[in-house]
């Protein structure tokens, strides 16, 4: 297994699956010690279903899927855990913000929800300054329909951290923000690594984001990792001009 | 607010299906008798304090409801084949032949004649003659049956208009749809646009018996009993007569 | 003759508005199974659903009748604890729930269908329960249509005649709608009564359409 840099405050993932979707089957088979993995690649490689995967949303035809040691799917025990008790923070590209509640009900949505295996409920996440660490005080009244694409993005990551995940799973949450605010969202996405000590599954295309915030990398092309390990050393090699 | 809802969707549900508690007769009374049933119950009520509900609708209607174990008391029928429907549900022995009705035909108020007989429908000025239709209503079993019996229904058949009740065959004469109707001569009497053209003599037309009877599920036998009584007394009479119901012989 | 048109206008409204609420709970229901579901049978529920539309009423009311009176499946198990349905108002406002069901289910379903599933898949990342989903994801998402299908089948049992004259009669007072009331007076010849509630028909026909476009036009 490998590990990243800061070993001490890792956490485990397996994601050893096998999941067969149209014309191609993405087939992950990477098991880590990491703060922060990015996954990498082109288009239509299959990294979102990646996360589809972890949260629940998709099911692999095999598998096993495990994050912090706790496993979520594994075909050999029949076990797979429902999507709400996974303890994901799912934020896709598109989004998703609830049209028909303004951002506080949004960002609050998921509060309280989350029970623990023995049926208690969890602490809430301590986030005292996570109103602050994304500037979101001065939305909170606003109905989600007038807000601009970097504004939506961190009402979805705040919406996902207040439900109290096990770990973030992030799709190219930087697309939509425009680059001068960029490195704002980036540290926000930074602190949360380390302060909150929240894991994070990051899908980028982004070569310099993922080494930004990542301490393991894999590539993947059409459904295979084709390569993993360190972003510094991986990223050097992805695939070039393949779509 | 889903709550809310059910709740009171159940407490409305509970309140509209508790049986009326005060001294009443439900009576299931053929439409042309409607009217007439109501006055006549309204002086029931005045003099025993006993309420008379009536129900109303075409009599093949009403006994079908009867039969699906509906809550009446009292079943007054245009027929007598809708009251042989029913025969299972009837109190043994309480059936009667409580009113008699006369024909009648009824031809545009703006085009008033007179008739000596109905053979005149024969007539080719005549090229619509509406009647209840004699598949299902009382009153257009009875035309055709007159019709057979004076020996023209063949000659005329493919003149008649048969219609769902006899007041549309009325209203066909009222607005000029038919040139001619049968129905009964109760219906004339409140009619604007249709006049009498002849009134078919009792003694000449069918036998039109509407007979009564009591339902054997009934809950107020006793007082559904006395009403059947009162119905056919003297004080009733007066009522029917004077809307045009003679007493059946 | 005026307190009686009064009291047959508002002993309809007031049935239509019961009806709508009796509706409400299973078409909300079906129209969520039928929306989200795949299962063996389904065409039959479907099919079932549609019935009183594409039946004619008068046979939807002979079925009822059938079920309810006493002697019927449904009639037999009610009769013992005293409920009794057919001649009472609580007939009235089954057949006009029945003949409106189906309006209902149609245009709920077409709003539960377009709720992207996924707005429901984040809520259960986020945490939610089934139930939870429902009440403050779906719901709320569908409720333009769901709305629009409760006024549906309220104008629909507004006018609804055919299944009630059947199941619950004409009794004045008790079940005499204003369609049912129309029919009896004109069978009768009590054209001016007739007349009276056609007007009064015409106009809550032309209040709850009036209402109904408003309400469509505001949210």
């Amino acid at each position: 297994m490998h590990t990243g840099r800061h070993a001490a405050e890792a956490t485990e993932f397996e994601l050893r699956f096998s999941l067969t979707q149209g014309s191609f089957t993405i087939a992950p088979d990477l098991a880590a010690a990491a703060r922060a993995i990015a996954l990498f690649g082109p288009s239509g490689s299959g990294k979102t279903s990646i996360l589809e995967a972890i949260a629940g949303l998709r099911t692999p035809q095999r598998g096993r899927i495990a994050v912090h040691r706790r496993v979520l799917f594994d075909t050999e025990t029949r076990t797979s855990v429902p999507v709400r008790d996974r303890h994901v923070g799912y934020v896709p590209q598109d989004v998703l913000l609830f049209p028909h509640l303004n951002v506080r009900k949004n960002i609050t949505y998921g509060q309280g929800l989350r029970r623990n295996s023995d049926g208690q409920g969890r602490q809430d996440v301590d986030v005292p300054d996570l109103d602050d660490l994304l500037g979101l005080t001065p939305l909170m009244d606003r109905r989600v329909a007038g807000l601009s694409g970097g504004e939506r993005q961190r009402v979805a990551l705040a919406r996902a951290l207040y439900s109290g995940p096990d770990v973030l799973l992030l799709d190219e949450p930087l697309a939509a923000v425009d680059l001068a605010r960029r490195r704002l969202v980036l540290d926000a996405l930074i602190a949360i690594r380390d302060r909150l000590r929240i894991p994070l599954v990051y899908v980028t295309h982004s070569p310099d984001e993922a080494r930004a915030i990542a301490d393991y990398a894999i590539v993947l092309d059409e459904g295979k990792v084709v390569a993993a390990g360190a972003p510094e050393e991986v990223l050097g090699k992805e695939v070039g001009g393949r779509r | 607010m889903l709550k809310w809802a059910a709740t009171a969707a159940f407490v409305l549900a509970a309140v509209v299906a508790v049986p009326a508690q005060r001294q009443e007769v439900l009576v299931s009374a053929a439409a042309s008798l409607a009217e007439v049933i109501e006055n006549v119950g309204r002086a029931y009520e005045m003099r025993t304090g006993v309420r008379v509900v009536v129900n109303t609708g075409a009599s093949n209607t009403l006994a079908r409801q009867i039969l699906a174990g509906a809550a009446a008391d009292l079943f007054i029928s245009a027929d007598e084949s809708q009251m042989d429907a029913v025969r299972s549900e009837l109190v043994a022995g309480s059936r009667v032949n409580l009113l008699s009705n006369q024909l009648a035909i009824a031809v545009p108020a703006d085009r008033p004649r007179s008739l000596k007989s109905a053979r005149e429908l024969a007539q080719s000025s005549f090229r619509r003659i509406a009647i209840g239709d004699p598949a299902a209503v009382p009153a257009g079993v009875y035309a055709k049956a007159y019709l057979e019996k004076l020996g023209v229904w063949e000659a005329m058949s493919a003149r008649i208009i048969p219609s769902a009740s006899v007041r549309a065959a009325l209203a066909a004469v009222e607005n000029g749809a038919a040139d001619a109707a049968i129905v009964y001569r109760t219906d004339l009497t409140a009619a604007h646009r249709a006049s009498l053209a002849l009134a078919i003599p009792v003694a000449d037309g069918p036998r039109i018996v509407y007979p009564a009877a009591l339902i054997r599920g009934s809950r107020n036998r006793d007082a559904a009993t006395r009403l059947l009584a009162w119905l056919q007394g003297a004080d009733a009479s007066r009522i029917f007569d004077a809307a045009g119901f003679p007493r059946a012989k | 003759m005026q307190s009686e048109i009064l009291t047959i206008a508002l002993f309809t409204t007031a049935a239509a508005l019961a009806a709508t609420v009796v509706m409400l709970p299973p078409g909300i229901a079906l129209a969520w199974v039928l929306a989200r579901y795949r299962f063996r049978g389904k065409a039959v529920v479907e099919t079932l659903a549609s019935l009183p539309l594409v039946m004619p009423p008068v046979a939807t009311g002979l079925l009822l009748l059938w079920l309810v009176g006493r002697r019927g499946p449904v009639g037999r198990l009610l009769e013992p604890l005293g409920i009794e349905i057919v001649f009472t108002p609580a007939a009235v406002v089954l057949a006009m729930a029945i003949m409106g069901l189906p309006l209902l289910v149609r245009t709920a379903r077409a709003g539960f269908e377009q709720v992207t599933r996924r707005y429901e898949q984040m809520a259960e990342t986020l945490g939610a329960r089934p139930w939870r989903v429902f009440r403050t994801v779906t719901l709320p998402l569908a409720s333009r249509n769901i709305l629009a299908g409760a006024l549906l089948g309220f104008t629909r049992a507004l006018g609804e005649f055919g299944a009630t004259i059947v199941v619950a009669g004409s009794i004045p007072g008790r079940t005499r709608t204003l369609a049912v009331g129309i029919y009896t007076y004109t069978e009768t010849g009590q054209d001016a009564r007739a007349a009276a509630l056609l007007v009064v028909s015409v106009a809550l026909a032309f209040a709850s359409v009036l209402i109904a476009n408003r309400l469509a036009h505001v949210d």
